[in-house]
């Protein structure tokens, strides 16, 4: 980017540095005004405040201490699961070949993307007391009591993180193996060398960057789990986040701020090791797509069996919970009958309709996806800067929101913020500012992989052909960075509709979103309410990640992770 | 997003027909600020009297809030030519405080409606509300304003009598004989304690009523430590979050026959069956074969620098008077405090005051605030698995 700048006279070059260093500084600005700022205020307000809880008082509470073993216990169990469970199919995603697979590999997201409120309500009816399992068991054992629950407790909470972890090792593992050129193997074939050498020597130190990304993230996202953790952990199996959360209900802000400390120091640290690795998996080459991959029949007969139950419990495990959803949406199980209440619920106007949700939850996402992308283009170019410190601290700022609980940022936007200049009274610009800041570090993410793959010479070619900045900017970057937008918008996009923590926070009813209404219908048991809702919440998502695969052709699936 | 649409279509390698994407961002801008504005302008906020309460607050009638709230409170709005805006905020009135807390350097609230008589003992709950003596407190009996607040933070709104409950449709005195003279040892028997449903002490007044009362019963009754009785129970009794989830369990689970509510859940049942005998009762605890329940006082404060104090003055006067407080037994079904109004017939079903001791008694407001947050985190630790 930087070549053109000799032929330029000075006086331009500084203004254009300047210019250039602005738009590259708009969005650090705007995080450190309403991420960084806010959570310091509540943190040291509540540090420095003498009510509640000092930091030495928390540390050695035994509640608080068990709180967070149990955060790094039930992570740590997650993703060991999400691992192993997710390997086999990451091999065949990456070697088996079939009809409809770019397809399946677009739908692989989507579990990951649901907003949490929706998993719980999935898991339930799959898994839970009276759900489809449960029905077909008491049927068999002609009980009228429930007999199978699953989605409560430890078992809900890590079956439901495994749920949504394993898309990130499917994907990630199964790209970085179609990276994987052939010919290597083919060669240490030649060599004699046997299956399991060839996987130890070859294979697995090449998935070795991309599985433990994908391991980092699971690890940081079931660490700060929170909507799960509230609706299966009984009120005793709690993470550090659903502490902080009970920490601000019970305004004992000492507890809160030092819970918040605690967790950042963790999650940071996590993520700092992540984007190491991205960095080292980044320099491996773009995609060669030359992977050899071998039709299904092609395979031995215990191999198809492998494969068969093995994709049979992956549709258990993550297509049941989705498709139950639509009999949540219709079967109330309070009295057993089939209703469509919870549909019309959702046209239904006034403030405790689910027709204001859905347009205040698509109002809201729809603009902070907006931002997320607008903010997200320089982010990436900083992240891209050949400066030493830009790129780290742009990268550091992108990763803050995935790293400090979403509910202190909610709180301190509120304190710092909303209270400040009175906008209390109608906070939905808080509302959309939160879900902003939740969804860039996807789209920020997106795009910069997207510039990656931009051939240089094109941008140089259009600077000598004499293209001002801005025609730069317009004619050749943003059409080929489009579909990394794309994809950016619509990871940013699923974030932003799914948040259900922060907006509760914040929002006043009138505000409610169907996130939020979907926990307030499922803890008041108007299980329909919130099933319906659920399954629209659902099918925004999943319509919502076909279009990107149909206009991205497939190439970008993935890419935000 | 609607930007890539044209440029990233297949006749890409061919030579396109540029279009200027300028011109599409322009487009979307333009729309995007026409659909802003058009949101900013219908919830435009209009500065009016604004109330907190909880979600439920007079919503258990036959008729549902909306009109039980206009009923009560339309003559008051044409008295002082302002609209009330109550906000039933869905949380607890804990939740509720700490909205105040964080609002404090500006709030919006000018009153605040649901606060109790254990809530107020916090300093976080004093430190946003203004004292205020309404000089329609002749109306009712001091006693309730010395049994909620004698610093008069609060003024006494309703009351009510946590206790257990269960349905005669799944036990009764027969099947359960000690039902009758309930014993908290009777309760932590294996078969009561999985079937009793209480709600979290941190977030809900009737959670942590229970848990008072059963401190106040083991330390001043039985004095014994109070920890022993929640160590044996830990694993059987449900603790759902709020009064609203434990309901539903209770009603909907056909395990669940005790519940931590209150006394007049039985005219509740009655008034539900159309005025007939009830099917739920009420199982207060006995000791020294006396029967024993802990009040609750829910009380209307001022907040403190709200943007109308005058008139946040006069609503709380306003509460007092027979046009709200009537609306309180069959919608809120809690005792109004004006004790002089007459009761709904059902209420004949409801334990009353007079008929019960009170738990408050043992345990007086001093030894509350001074021990409320350590017993809070001891139940913690005990509930640590």
């Amino acid at each position: 980017m930087g070549c053109i700048e000799d032929s330029i006279g000075g006086y331009r070059l500084e203004r254009r540095t300047f210019t250039r260093k602005l738009v590259l500084a708009f969005p650090i600005i705007l995080l450190l005004i309403f991420l960084v700022y806010p959570v310091l205020t509540v943190v040291v307000k509540g540090l420095l405040s003498d009510s509640g809880s000092s930091f030495a008082e928390v540390i050695s509470s035994p509640s608080i201490q068990f709180g967070i073993q149990f955060t790094f216990f039930q992570a740590l169990l997650s993703t060991l699961l999400v691992v192993t469970l997710g390997l086999p199919g990451a091999f065949i995603l990456a070697r088996l070949r079939f009809k409809g697979k770019s397809l399946v590999r677009a739908l692989m997201i989507v579990p990951f993307v649901l907003p949490p409120i929706v998993v719980v309500i999935g898991f339930n009816q799959m898994f839970g007391a009276y759900g489809v399992i449960d029905s077909f068991l008491m049927w068999l054992q002609s009980s009228s009591l429930s007999v199978f629950n699953l989605a409560t407790g430890i078992p809900g909470i890590i079956l439901a993180h495994t749920f949504y972890n394993i898309p990130l090792v499917l994907l990630l593992v199964s790209a970085s193996l179609e990276r994987l050129n052939p010919e290597i193997e083919e060669s240490a074939d030649l060599l004699g060398a046997t299956s399991s050498q060839r996987f130890r020597r070859i294979t697995l130190p090449h998935i070795l960057p991309s599985l433990l990304a994908s391991a980092i993230l699971a690890f940081l996202f079931c660490f700060m789990s929170f909507p799960i953790i509230l609706a299966f952990g009984q009120g005793r199996f709690l993470t550090i986040e659903a502490q902080i959360w009970n920490a601000f209900r019970f305004f004992d802000y000492g507890k809160a701020s030092s819970l918040t400390l605690i967790q950042i120091f963790i999650t940071l640290t996590l993520a700092l090791v992540y984007v190491r690795l991205g960095r080292k998996s980044g320099n491996n080459g773009g995609a060669t797509a030359s992977i050899k991959t071998i039709e299904f029949r092609q395979y031995r007969v215990r191999e198809r069996m492998l494969i068969i139950a093995y994709v049979g419990m992956l549709m258990v495990l993550i297509i049941g919970p989705i498709v139950t959803i639509l009999r949540a949406a219709v079967y109330n199980p309070n009295n057993g009958l089939l209703t469509l209440d919870g549909f019309s619920n959702l046209l239904t106007g006034g403030s405790h309709g689910g027709l204001t949700h859905l347009v205040n939850s698509l109002f809201y996402a729809g603009l902070a996806t907006l931002f997320a992308v607008v903010l997200g283009i320089p982010l990436a170019l900083a992240m891209r800067s050949r400066s030493k410190i830009i790129p780290t601290f742009a990268s550091t700022m992108i990763l803050l929101p995935l790293g400090v609980s979403s509910i202190s940022v909610a709180y301190g936007l509120m304190l710092a913020i909303a209270v400040p200049t009175g906008l209390v009274t109608n906070p939905w610009p808080i509302i959309v500012i939160a879900q902003t800041i939740i969804g860039l570090p996807f789209s920020a993410r997106a795009i910069e992989i997207a510039m990656r793959n931009i051939d240089q010479a094109v941008l140089d070619q259009a600077d000598s052909l004499g293209a001002s900045r801005l025609q730069r900017l317009l004619f050749v970057e943003l059409p080929l960075l489009a579909p990394g937008i794309l994809v950016g918008g619509v990871f940013a996009f699923a974030m932003a509709i799914g948040e259900m923590s922060a907006t509760y926070l914040i929002a006043l009813p009138q505000n409610y979103t169907l996130a939020v209404s979907i926990y307030n219908n499922y803890a008041t048991r108007h299980f329909v309410e919130a099933g319906a809702a659920a399954l629209i919440l659902v099918i925004i998502c999943v319509i919502a990640f076909l279009v990107m695969e149909r206009i991205s052709e497939g190439s970008t699936t993935g890419g935000a992770l | 997003m609607l930007a890539c649409t044209p440029i990233s279509d297949k006749n890409m390698a061919e030579y396109p027909v540029r279009r200027d994407p300028g011109k599409i961002i322009t487009v979307i801008a333009f729309v995007v600020i026409l659909v802003v504005a058009a949101y900013a302008i219908v919830t435009w906020w209009k500065p009016r009297f604004v109330v907190y309460t909880y979600s439920s607050f007079l919503d258990w009638g036959d008729e549902g809030a909306d009109i039980v709230l206009e009923r009560a409170f339309a003559p008051f709005e044409a008295q002082y030519g302002v609209d009330v805006d109550i906000i039933l905020l869905d949380s607890d009135a804990n939740g509720i405080i700490s909205k105040l807390v964080v609002e404090s350097s500006n709030p919006i609230a000018d009153v605040v409606i649901g606060i109790d008589n254990i809530l107020i003992l916090q300093e976080a709950a004093r430190n946003v509300l203004e004292p205020y003596v309404s000089p329609n407190l002749n109306l009712i009996n001091e006693s309730f304003v010395n049994a909620l607040d004698p610093d008069h933070y609060l003024t006494p709104f309703d009351f009510g009598i946590v206790t257990l409950i269960y349905s005669t449709n799944s036990i009764n005195t027969t099947t359960h004989p000690q039902l009758g003279n309930l014993t908290f040892a009777d309760l932590a028997e294996t078969s009561l304690a999985s079937a009793l449903v209480t709600e979290n002490p941190h977030f809900s007044s009737p959670g942590l009523a229970f848990l008072l009362s059963q401190i106040a019963v083991y330390e001043e009754i039985l004095h014994e430590d109070w920890t022993s009785w929640w160590d044996s129970v830990k694993n059987d009794i449900d603790v759902q979050e709020g009064w609203t989830e434990a309901w539903s369990v209770w009603s909907n689970d056909p395990t669940k026959h005790l519940m931590v509510s209150y006394g007049t859940d039985p005219a509740y049942s009655s008034s539900w069956l159309g005025g007939a005998e009830p099917d739920t009762y009420v199982a207060p605890f006995y000791y020294n074969d006396e029967p024993w329940a802990w009040m609750q006082v829910e009380g209307v404060g001022l907040v403190k620098n709200g943007p109308n104090p005058e008139l946040g003055r006069a609503f709380i006067d306003y509460c007092l008077n027979a046009t709200v407080q009537m609306e309180i037994p069959l919608n809120q079904w809690m005792f109004p405090v004006r004790t002089d109004l007459a009761l709904p017939s059902v209420y004949q079903y409801a334990i009353h005051p007079d008929e019960i001791n009170m738990l408050n008694d043992l345990l007086n407001s001093t030894v509350i605030s001074a021990n409320l947050t350590i017993w809070l985190d001891q139940w913690d630790a005990l509930r640590t698995p």
